[in-house]
């Protein structure tokens, strides 16, 4: 109940956003295509937001004072809803490059690494799925998920440090007058806000259809050994046509 | 797959494990920073500025590289081509570009461009003009939205 209160939420403060963005005044430097500034940072923030959360839940899951299942479960369900929001990031920045730079992409520091994050996010997603004992997996999961995080900060300065196409940071510093007029100041913290709950929505329902699985998995296992014992049984009783080919095989 | 299925006994961390796990992430960290420091290697240098291209004029010959700059008042069609200048730390650099500009171009805005300098090196010769849009988001015209601006401050 609580999550679907988030849902409608994280969909009132979208649609807000798309509205407010829709209705930003063209810049003297981008003209129309500054409306973006409502979408696309707050992608990237969601995105790195999803890398701390999953090397958060990594880092809590190493530590053996608080290890427990269930900050594998946070972690895993961060980087994967991490994918849907870094892809967005480059897929919108993209859309925004091509008729303000005049380029869909350039391998400049900025862009590079952030197609590493996706590709980050995508190793880790698979490594997730590689079938092995659930508390090896989780370990070796764990380590790479603080390991990945690493990127989030480089990136982050990136574009101060080295010299890239793609801006400098936008919000560097919170004063309106600095660089954005306060419109697209308030329209970009919005898009952050509703990306931000959209994230936390995705999150939830992916720890519980994860929690659901794994109880699942439980359950069929039970299941599972309890039919071949009862097969064993039956065998056993009828003289074991089938246990027998097993044994001659 | 091999892994032939046992009950695993529960990962206590020990002090050896916990030194093998900092072990690893040691590894994995010194990985990756050694890979991003090298990976980058071209990314960091995307584009020399105006000036520097200018300096590094006799090195450079008639190799391709990228240069950024502010584009001056100077834009002025001439054939299939384009010509204009390029500013950066007050040195000037002529282009001569060959083909259409993206839509933003337009004096007064840095670009980054792709090309080399001519045979005679009197000019940079640009086939591809990305334009750097700035952090800076300005509304234009203020007084035609006005409407807007009342509304949201309402």
């Amino acid at each position: 109940m609580k999550t679907r209160i988030l849902g409608l939420l994280a969909a009132v403060s979208l649609v807000a956003t798309l509205v407010v963005g829709w209705r930003l005044p063209p810049t003297e430097e981008q003209a129309g295509y500054a409306r973006l500034i409502a979408v696309h940072p707050a992608l990237a923030w969601t995105a790195y937001i999803a890398f701390g959360v999953m090397a958060l839940g990594s880092l809590l899951y190493l530590l053996p004072a608080t290890r427990s299942r269930k900050w594998d479960r946070l972690a895993g369900a961060s980087g994967e809803v991490g994918v849907v929001f870094t892809a967005l990031m480059l897929v919108t920045g993209s859309i925004w490059g091509r008729p303000t730079w005049g380029t869909w992409w350039v391998w400049d520091a900025r862009l590079t690494l952030s197609a590493l994050m996706l590709a980050l996010l995508f190793g880790y997603v698979a490594l997730r799925k590689v079938d092995m004992d659930v508390d090896r997996r989780a370990i070796i999961s764990a380590v790479t998920g603080v390991a990945a995080v690493l990127v989030v900060p480089i990136n982050h300065f990136a574009v101060t440090w080295w010299r890239t196409l793609h801006q400098g940071r936008s919000a560097a510093t919170l004063a309106p007058s600095s660089n954005l007029d306060g419109s697209y100041l308030r329209a970009m913290f919005l898009g952050m806000v509703a990306m931000m709950l959209v994230y936390a929505w995705l999150l939830i329902h992916r720890i519980r259809l994860e929690r659901l699985e794994e109880e699942n998995r439980g359950a069929d296992l039970a299941v599972a050994l309890a039919e071949r014992r009862a097969e064993a049984h039956d065998g056993a009783v009828s003289g074991a046509p089938d246990g027998g080919a097993v044994v001659g095989s | 797959m091999t892994a032939v299925h046992q009950p695993s006994p529960p990962v206590r961390a020990t002090g050896t494990n916990r030194r093998r796990i900092a072990v690893v992430i040691a590894i994995v960290v010194a990985a990756m920073g050694f890979l991003v420091v090298k990976g980058l290697g071209d990314a960091t240098v995307y584009f020399l500025t105006a000036h520097e291209a200018v300096q590094q004029k006799d090195d450079l010959g008639t190799r391709r590289f990228r240069v950024e700059g502010l584009v001056t008042d100077t834009v002025r069609p001439a054939g299939d081509t384009v010509e204009f200048e390029i500013i950066s730390a007050g040195i000037r650099m002529p282009v001569s570009h060959r083909g259409d500009p993206p839509e933003l171009f337009k004096a007064g805005i840095p670009v980054v461009l792709e090309g080399r300098w001519s045979d005679d090196g009197s000019r940079y010769q640009s086939d591809e003009i990305m334009v750097k849009h700035t952090n800076e988001y300005r509304e234009q015209n203020p007084e035609r939205t006005d409407d807007y601006v009342g509304k949201e401050q309402a």
